[in-house]
């Protein structure tokens, strides 16, 4: 059996203007496009939809061909044994929840407006998705404030979630994933947001992407940053 | 299942190849021994594997552990169903959790020995103190810096205790959100330092450190930047000739003679065959969690409650660290950027608030640290719209203008928080799961609104216009911090090892990660666990071995 040490690098960067579908129906695809839309929205800046959040989720959804992108982003790693196994299960409850949130989507759109939710307006699709998430549509953030939370899990994993909260939670994976992904098309989401990320994953390998310019301008000593040292500069303790 | 032909006996076995496992694998190497290693998961190239992939890291596990393949189950009290819960995932893999890790290594401070002494009996506790004490500590901790490579400024800490040698590397340039740190700590007089880092800026021992990516915690690293064992104690072992690795390879049983000493481990291979290997000595090293489930799992008739159990104490008393912490945003109109996903997590720290304090109402404290705020699909912001143009303006306005200060909870021990074997949930091998029982101390809830309401105190001193504070509710492992499931003590009926990290009830069985901690300490635990294993592997080697034994005494 292949080791996850020498899992082999087998196809190539997902194409984001591919409209091939690998997962997605058409009705699908141009459902969870518009969805996607609402998540992220255009502006006078690009949303999911420029960057091709859509080919992202069908990519990923369509098997287990896309889930780990290669280190150097020339292709992905084809699992085997167990991993494979886990992530197949895995996808198929996650094809599962799309399949039947799309369908109660479109229900619940029916049901308000009478029309698919992907023949609405856009303010009639927000009004579908607030019923459909259960509270309102999030407000501005605003400063001036102080509002607390409770603890906090490293990652975000999406085994288990429901179908809008792993379509949120997809559709920023999608807009700020590496492009390998298929999403993030030309780093566009990178852009908006002012995150200087590298051209590509081999650039992180071979120390081609370096981000010290974003690190603290000018000269500095540690004197001058910890005043202590100044008076105890360090002396090893006799044995 | 047939077992496959039986391998050569060797000297040691060491189970689990992390922090602590790839220490011990390279002293008794070195000194050696014939050694052979386990470890369930991959054993990766660095240079070949590793890359800044935030989706691949972060959002789809691969180097947390699998929750198909390797689940754990959470329950707050005695009395529920634990659920499945990643509790304290921390990666398994050859390197374990130094992979991954943002490398604080902190050391430990004189009081984190003696709670026990200092506060006497807190009520709904079991305060302990260490059968050792810093002093014994520090050639190790000193040897560690050295070996695996440490950056820092010594004498930076005011309150670090007495150290021997100052650091082999420097520290990074801080970064705009350490610079505010540093400010806020001046304009409020108190000692801000650069956190000492496993990672090294020169070329220390021909590493060549050119991560300068900013991908860093949660991500592998690929330059020979940070301090992994995977790519500096492991390879060493390798180097001596006297150390075979075995990875993805699952070790379900330590065996025992007809005496009911250790004689071997019963091991599940990737192909799926059962294995038994025999050795004069097992060291374990899974972590906290793992080593305290191996022990459970390995029962005999001679050990009926598992493994070096008299006591009954296998499993309990565990502690967990959890990171709170408060995040401050900034005024894209007024204020300069702070771009919150450059660096190497941390930058600029403080003990300041560390020994307990008079008027707090808790006993004991936190390190804390200013630190990133990470990449874009999963940067930390706590109340980030979950979607919407709020969401895309929150993203817009606020990424490069946040910054974070977290703590370290030193949380207290209770002999009723615990790691057993879930009745019903069973990994991918069909063996039962870890099954986590934690309820925090009161003490742990006070101390966490307390830093916390400090963190965010300095925010708006360093010049945040919105705080969002994130205090303990409940622990959820998120540090991967793990201790305490087999207490050192000199007490058999009150400890399961000695001060050698050796179980009393079989010389031959030794526990070497933060199984052994008595208490949690409040800082980082790895430089002090790998410090640890390698005064325990000196004592194999130097002690043990040749059929002596030796007892340390304290005050």
């Amino acid at each position: 059996m292949t080791l996850k040490a020498d899992w082999e690098i087998v196809g190539s960067p997902i194409d984001p203007d591919s409209d091939e579908r690998l997962f997605f129906t058409q009705h699908e695809w141009e459902t969870v496009e518009a969805a996607t839309a609402r998540i992220i929205p255009t502006d006078h800046d690009p949303g999911a939809r420029e960057a091709r959040v859509v080919v992202f989720i069908d990519r990923y959804l369509s098997g287990i061909d896309y889930i780990f992108a290669a280190a150097d982003g020339s292709g992905f790693l084809k699992l085997t044994g167990k991993f494979a196994e886990a992530w197949r299960a895995r996808m198929w409850d996650m094809q599962q929840t799309y399949r039947e949130g799309i369908r109660d989507l479109d229900a619940a759109a029916r049901k308000s407006y009478d029309a698919d939710f992907k023949d609405l307006t856009e303010e009639q699709q927000d009004r579908v998705l607030e019923a459909f998430s259960g509270a309102p549509k999030p407000s501005k953030v605003t400063l001036g404030t102080t509002e607390a939370v409770t603890t906090f899990l490293q990652g975000t994993f999406d085994e288990g979630l429901g179908f809008f909260p792993a379509l949120c939670l997809h559709t920023k994976q999608g807009f700020y994933c590496d492009p390998v992904y298929g999403g993030n098309k030309d780093h566009m989401g990178w852009k908006v947001i002012g995150f200087v990320g590298p051209k590509s994953l081999k650039d992180t390998m071979d120390g081609t992407y370096d981000t010290t310019q974003y690190f603290m301008p000018g000269d500095y000593t540690w004197e001058e940053l910890v005043p202590h040292l100044r008076d105890h500069p360090f002396q090893p303790a006799a044995q | 299942m047939a077992y496959s032909s039986k391998p050569e006996p060797v000297d040691a076995i060491v189970v689990g190849l992390g922090a602590t496992g790839g220490t011990a694998v390279k002293v008794l190497a070195e000194a050696g021994m014939k050694v052979v290693g386990f470890d369930r998961g991959p054993w990766l190239r660095a240079h070949e594997h590793y890359s800044g992939d935030e989706v691949k890291y972060v959002n789809r596990n691969y180097l947390w552990p699998d929750p198909k393949l390797f689940p754990r189950t959470l329950r707050h009290d005695e009395h529920s169903v634990a659920e499945v819960f990643p509790f304290s995932p921390t990666p398994q893999l050859v390197g374990g959790g130094t992979n991954h890790w943002a490398g604080w290594v902190p050391r430990p401070r004189e009081s984190d020995f003696i709670q026990r002494s200092l506060h006497g009996d807190l009520p709904g506790a079991s305060l302990a103190d260490w059968p050792i004490r810093y002093e014994h500590l520090e050639p190790y901790l000193t040897k560690v810096e050295w070996e695996f490579g440490v950056s820092g400024v010594a004498g930076a800490d005011k309150y670090e205790p007495f150290r021997s040698r100052p650091y082999p590397s420097e520290p990074l340039r801080p970064t705009r959100f350490g610079r505010r740190f540093y400010d806020a700590a001046k304009k409020m007089g108190f000692n801000a330092f650069p956190i000492p880092h496993a990672m090294v800026t020169n070329r220390h021992k021909g590493r060549d450190p050119f991560n300068k990516t900013s991908f860093w915690n949660q991500y592998g690293d690929p330059s020979g930047a940070r301090s992994n064992t995977l790519t500096t104690f492991i390879p060493e072992a390798v180097a001596t000739g006297n150390f075979e690795l075995r990875s993805e390879c699952f070790v379900r049983e330590v065996k025992v003679g007809k005496d009911g000493r250790a004689t071997g481990v019963v091991y599940i291979d990737p192909e799926g065959r059962e294995v038994e290997q025999d050795a004069k000595v097992v060291v374990l090293s899974l972590g906290a969690i793992e080593s305290a489930r191996l022990m459970l799992m390995s029962r005999s008739a001679q050990h009926p409650d598992g493994l070096a159990n008299s006591s009954g104490l296998v499993g309990k008393n565990a502690t967990f660290h959890e990171y709170v912490f408060a995040v401050g945003l900034f005024d894209k109109e007024v204020d300069d950027p702070l771009y919150g996903w450059a660096g190497n997590y941390i930058s600029g720290g403080t003990f300041e608030f560390y020994e307990t304090g008079k008027d707090r109402g808790h006993i004991g404290g936190c390190l804390i640290s200013a630190s990133q705020t990470v990449h874009p699909v999963n940067w930390v912001f706590p109340g980030r719209p979950s979607w919407g143009s709020a969401l895309k303006d929150a993203d817009r306005d606020y990424f490069n203008y946040a910054m974070k200060i977290g703590a370290i909870l030193h949380d207290m021990p209770r002999e009723s928080n615990r790691v057993d074997l879930d009745p019903t949930v069973k990994d991918a091998w069909g063996l039962p799961v870890a099954r986590i029982t934690h309820r925090p101390h009161e003490n742990d809830v006070r101390m966490s609104k307390w830093q916390v309401d400090k963190n965010a105190e300095i925010l708006e001193v360093a010049g945040a216009r919105k705080t969002v504070p994130v205090y303990l509710d409940r622990m959820t492992g998120n540090t991967c911090h793990q201790h305490g499931t087999a207490r050192m003590g000199n007490d058999p009926a009150k400890s399961v090892l000695n001060e050698w990290c050796q179980t009393h009830d079989i010389d031959n069985l030794f526990v070497v990660d933060g199984s052994g901690f008595p208490t949690s300490t409040g800082v980082n635990p790895t430089l002090t666990m790998m410090a640890n294993a390698w005064r325990a592997c000196d004592y194999i080697v130097e002690t043990y071995a040749k059929g002596r034994e030796e007892h340390i005494k304290v005050a």
